[in-house]
């Protein structure tokens, strides 16, 4: 057994940062806290760089917990430059705040159990990275101690803990019939058991990820968290941890179970229902951190078609971990362009390309990106996605996709007609928040240009 | 060298029209002296015989090249030139004229220097703009507008027919070098050839196109002893001898060039004997004798029609001078206001019956030898070629007397001087008159590197200074000289012309245009009715269901949109159910796959 814990670098580097920002933090006076910023960002950093090296080095399992593949690899870097990302956008807002070293070593924490759950090869793995990425995420939601926070951590909270039991019990069962939890155990275990346990089974593990992931039956908390918590957070809870979700779906789905089951129907279902829920229930949003909430869900549907080809194309993989970098950009830079101009209602967006172009081109380009438009990161991710549900033979999926696709440019639209329009109030948009949505735009851009040199390496 | 003589008037030009006004009283004496520069040039490059080879087009390979004919000419234009601007002068002219006039000799000088249709059609087409510009040169005016309005729609429409010859040589002799068309493939040689033909034969003013002659006469006269002696209307015998080889290759060019010219000189010189105003006689007499060296190409005596070029050139430019020196001192040009003009003006006088005996064919002055080299070729090809020349010289003969006793006959007393400046030209071009017979003999011919040099029949030159003499005798001692009204009208060529291609032009392009307008612009209105028509139908009918149909979907997606709204109640219990619910589906899915 592999016990070296040199291959799980990447995440010790943001567990140290963690716990040295932590202490630091007890013992800085608040107006020096933002030194704690500093400390997690430099092991967000080192993270990333040990991460990019990890990537070149072959394939390895890790304590017989973590798988260390390209799966794996992108999980982390995604992770771990969307962290980066929002505690850019989170310095800001949280500056001189009580509590503000506390905000950041939840962020890395929650992020460290991202991490974790994409690279587990263990169901008892994937409950303790649930938890690990959850209740940090909890303590966000509520970190403004306002009403709104309060009712959506509490939101947040109950369904997670609901939906985390839940998932509890379908490890349960599926170490009762498939005698074990480590995925290779299961995938041998599982081909003989009986049917309507493992589905079971498999239903109530789904029942937590697909919380974590944001998609049905798990969406409930995403529009009430994404509109009551903080924005920064609402960006961090709405990206980081689906990536690591939809990366232990992948693993999951095409690991652990035994080929020729029926994981692809089950989830294609689930993807057409979330990505048709979302879009229809973003048509009618005036607050834009709701539309944003339900585009992440139409978009979590969209991520669920590759998870469902799992094991049925190796265009699958592909397409989930291009996508999932994708998205978390282009999200990223979305609420970026939110948190700059500080205002919710659609109205207030009017006029945002003349009073600031940077800023306005960029949420522009994050929209178009959301729609799929070429030449950003998602039109290529989608490409991908429609070929992996066409080459999976699942052709009517692939058309949900395109119409749900087609349907969502109607509430995109409504966002971006109005900031072409004559500015009616002054729009003084902050230029941290500013910096960061244009880089995600720009990054955007650049990784759908560069498709080609980021599918090959 | 070359780019040098034709390069020279033409910037020297452009740039007095150019600066216009602001030359002030330079102009006249920087055109002389351009005019100058460029008689040495032509001079210098007559003798060093230079050829410059480059492709106008590219793949098109063409150039400039000076050899025997075309050094005479230069040479010949150049002092033409000179004489003409020295007598202008001194007649009040501005900057524009000379401009133009230097533009003008300019191309003339590139279409004589020309080896591929190109550049020729260039200066072609230079000269006969600038014609236009001198023709018209009193613009305020309305009738010398009109009148060259008539010369320039006349000679371009010939000279289409040297765009088709370049069409035909590129797809007959792959090639644009004149020399190279005698070579061409038939049907594209006979093509070709009829095309050059064409617009030389309009160019020279020869029939049926020699009506616009008389009207550039409305032209100061500098102007027409320019058009009509060493440039203009010999370029298009020039190009006729140029053309030589081709003409003779093709077999019934030359005769139809031949009899054209024939012809051309023997009616012309009918309409000459008939007219009564100077300039309109010169003009007509200028018609029939460039149908000498029409006849002359035709007949394949390039030496003899090249002589009767320059010598003529000489000549008549002399002439039209004289004609201007005393249309400017006395006012009028008419025949019988003109008694006396020559005791008055003594040297004018001199200089005239010079010209006028020389015109006249009278030995041993210049025309006598150049035209009888002419006719002795014309009569190796046809004796009726040679009767006809006969008699068109006994006409010449007749309309030079005419003119030349109208201007000695009495005495006056009246009119202004003429200026010493515009006598000097008058003397040089007299004694050329005289004396350029010389070029008409076979020595000097070869010398001067002309082919097609003929042996002049002594016994026809005899005949035919004879012929001269009797006939200048008839005229002096004749009562009248019939005047027919075909020949006063120059054979009512402009009214056939009027007639047969103006008019019916005209009502062709008013029938077209009643076509436009109700047929093509009525399609179009038809067109137009008919899409608001069709949208209105379409608008009733398919739109209606279209519409509800996209209606439809709309008000759909917002019932669903409303519906998909309906599980966020905010309500934690009931997302517990309905998750719960879901679960329990899913199950049943998952079930139902498979499993």
């Amino acid at each position: 057994m592999n016990e070296n814990p040199a291959d799980v670098a990447p995440e010790l580097c943001v567990l140290i940062a963690a716990v040295l920002g932590l202490v630091n933090g007890l013992f800085l006076p608040r107006t020096r806290q933002w030194r704690v910023a500093v400390i997690c960002a430099a092991g967000l950093v080192a993270g990333l760089a040990v991460a990019a090296v990890d990537a070149t080095r072959p394939d390895l399992v890790v304590f017989d917990a973590f798988f260390v593949d390209p799966i794996t690899h992108v999980t982390r870097i995604t992770v771990l430059g969307a962290t980066l990302l929002v505690l850019a956008l989170a310095a800001g807002p949280v500056r001189d705040h009580p509590r503000e070293s506390e905000h950041y070593v939840l962020i890395l924490l929650s992020a460290l159990g991202a991490m974790m759950l994409g690279a587990s090869s263990d169901l008892l793995v994937v409950v303790a990275a649930y938890l690990l990425a959850s209740i940090p995420a909890y303590a966000l939601a509520g970190f403004g101690k306002d009403a709104h926070g309060t009712e959506a951590a509490l939101k947040y909270y109950l369904m997670g803990a609901f939906l985390g039991v839940v998932m509890l019990a379908g490890v349960t069962l599926l170490y009762g019939v498939g005698r074990g939890t480590a995925y290779g155990t299961l995938r041998a275990g599982l081909a003989d058991a009986p049917s309507a346990a493992v589905s079971a089974g498999v239903v109530a593990l789904l029942a937590g990820l697909l919380f974590k992931a944001g998609a049905v039956p798990g969406q409930f908390w995403v529009p009430d968290v994404t509109e009551g918590s903080p924005p920064a957070v609402a960006a961090f809870v709405t990206t980081v941890p689906k990536i690591g979700a939809f990366a232990a779906l992948l693993r999951f789905g095409s690991e652990a179970l035994p080929p020729g089951g029926g994981w692809p129907a089950l989830v294609a279902v689930i993807s057409a229902i979330t990505m048709t829920l979302g879009n229809l229930a973003a048509f009618g949003q005036d607050n834009v951190r709701r539309l944003l909430a339900y585009s992440t869900v139409s978009q979590a549907g969209y991520l669920l078609v590759p998870v469902a080809m799992a094991g049925r194309t190796d265009l699958a993989r592909t397409a989930l971990l291009f996508y999932v970098a994708a998205y978390a950009v282009t999200n990223l830079g979305a609420f970026a362009a939110v948190l700059a101009t500080g205002r919710d209602d659609l109205a207030a967006y009017t006029g945002l390309l003349r009073a600031s172009p940077p800023l306005g081109i960029a949420l522009v380009v994050c929209l178009l990106g959301f729609v799929g438009t070429p030449p950003t990161a998602v039109f290529v991710g989608k490409v991908l996605m429609f070929g992996a549900a066409i080459d999976g033979r699942y052709a009517w999926l692939a058309a949900v996709a395109a119409i749900n696709t087609v349907a969502s440019v109607f509430y995109y639209l409504r966002w971006i007609v109005p900031l072409f329009r004559r500015p009616d109030g002054a729009l003084r948009p902050a230029r941290a928040a500013s910096a960061v949505a244009v880089a995600a735009a720009l990054f955007s851009l650049a990784l759908g240009i560069g498709a080609g040199v980021a599918l090959t390496a | 060298m070359i780019a040098a003589l034709a390069g020279t008037p033409l910037l020297a030009g452009a740039l007095l029209l150019l600066a216009g006004r602001r030359t002030g009283r330079a102009a006249p004496a920087l055109g002389v002296l351009v005019a100058a520069a460029v008689l040495a040039l032509a001079v210098a490059a007559a003798v060093t015989r230079p050829a410059t080879r480059f492709a106008l087009l590219p793949g098109w390979p063409g150039g400039t090249a000076i050899d025997g004919l075309s050094g005479v000419l230069v040479v010949t234009v150049a002092s033409v030139l000179l004489a003409i601007l020295l007598f202008a002068a001194g007649g009040g002219y501005g900057a524009r004229f000379f401009g133009l006039m230097l533009l003008f000799a300019g191309a003339m000088l590139v279409t004589v220097t020309a080896t591929d249709l190109v550049l020729l059609l260039m200066g072609w087409e230079v000269m006969g703009a600038m014609s236009y510009a001198l023709i018209g040169y009193e613009w305020r005016e309305a009738e010398p507008v009109r009148s060259a309005d008539v010369a320039f729609l006349t000679t371009r429409a010939a000279d289409l027919g040297l765009y088709a010859a370049a069409g035909f040589a590129v797809a007959g002799a792959h090639s644009l070098a004149l020399p190279s068309l005698a070579g061409a493939a038939e049907p594209w040689r006979g093509l070709a050839a009829g095309g050059i033909v064409l617009a030389a034969l309009g160019k020279s003013a020869q029939l049926p196109f020699s009506f616009w002659l008389s009207r550039a006469m409305i032209g100061p006269s500098p102007v027409s002893a320019l058009l009509h002696s060493a440039t203009m209307v010999a370029a298009g015998a020039y190009l006729l001898l140029r053309m030589h080889p081709l003409l003779a290759a093709t077999g019934w060019a030359g005769t139809l060039v031949a009899w054209v010219g024939a012809v051309t000189a023997l009616v012309l010189g009918a309409v000459a004997l008939a007219q009564s105003d100077l300039k309109q006689l010169l003009a007509a007499s200028t018609c029939a004798q460039i149908g000498f060296m029409v006849l002359g190409a035709g007949a394949g005596s390039v030496s003899g029609g090249t002589a009767q070029l320059v010598a003529h050139a000489a000549v008549k430019s002399l002439l039209f001078l004289c004609a201007g020196a005393w249309l400017t001192a006395l006012g009028t040009r008419r025949l019988d206001e003109l008694h006396g003009a020559a005791r008055r003006y003594r040297l004018v006088g001199a200089a005239f019956g010079a010209g006028a005996l020389a015109l006249a064919g009278l030995p041993p002055l210049a025309l006598w030898v150049t035209k009888d080299e002419v006719l002795t070729a014309a009569g190796d090809r046809s004796p009726a070629l040679l009767a006809v020349g006969l008699a068109a010289s006994v006409l010449s003969a007749a309309y030079s007397t005419k003119a030349l006793f109208a201007v000695w006959r009495g005495t006056r007393t009246d009119g202004a001087p003429v200026p010493v400046l515009a006598r000097v030209p008058l003397v040089v071009l007299a004694v050329a008159a005289c004396v350029l017979g010389v070029l008409g003999s076979r020595g000097v011919a070869d010398a001067l590197g002309i082919p097609g040099g003929t042996r002049v029949n002594g016994l026809e030159l005899a005949v035919s200074g004879a012929l001269a003499a009797v006939t200048m005798v008839a005229v002096r001692f004749a009562r009248t000289v019939p005047a027919p009204a075909w020949a006063v009208d120059w054979l009512f060529l402009e009214r056939a012309a009027r007639a047969g291609v103006v008019r019916p032009a005209f009502a062709a392009a008013r029938a077209l245009a009643r076509f436009d307008d109700r047929v093509v612009d009525g399609a179009v209105r038809a067109v137009a009715r008919s899409g608001p028509w069709a949208a209105g139908l379409a608008g009733r009918g398919a739109e209606l269901r279209l519409d509800g149909l996209v209606t439809g979907v709309g008000r759909g997606a917002r019932r669903l949109a409303a519906l998909a709204r309906r599980p966020q109640t905010g309500l934690v219990h009931t997302y517990y159910a309905q998750a719960a619910v879901l679960l329990a589906v899913l199950v049943a899915v998952a079930l139902l796959a498979g499993w």
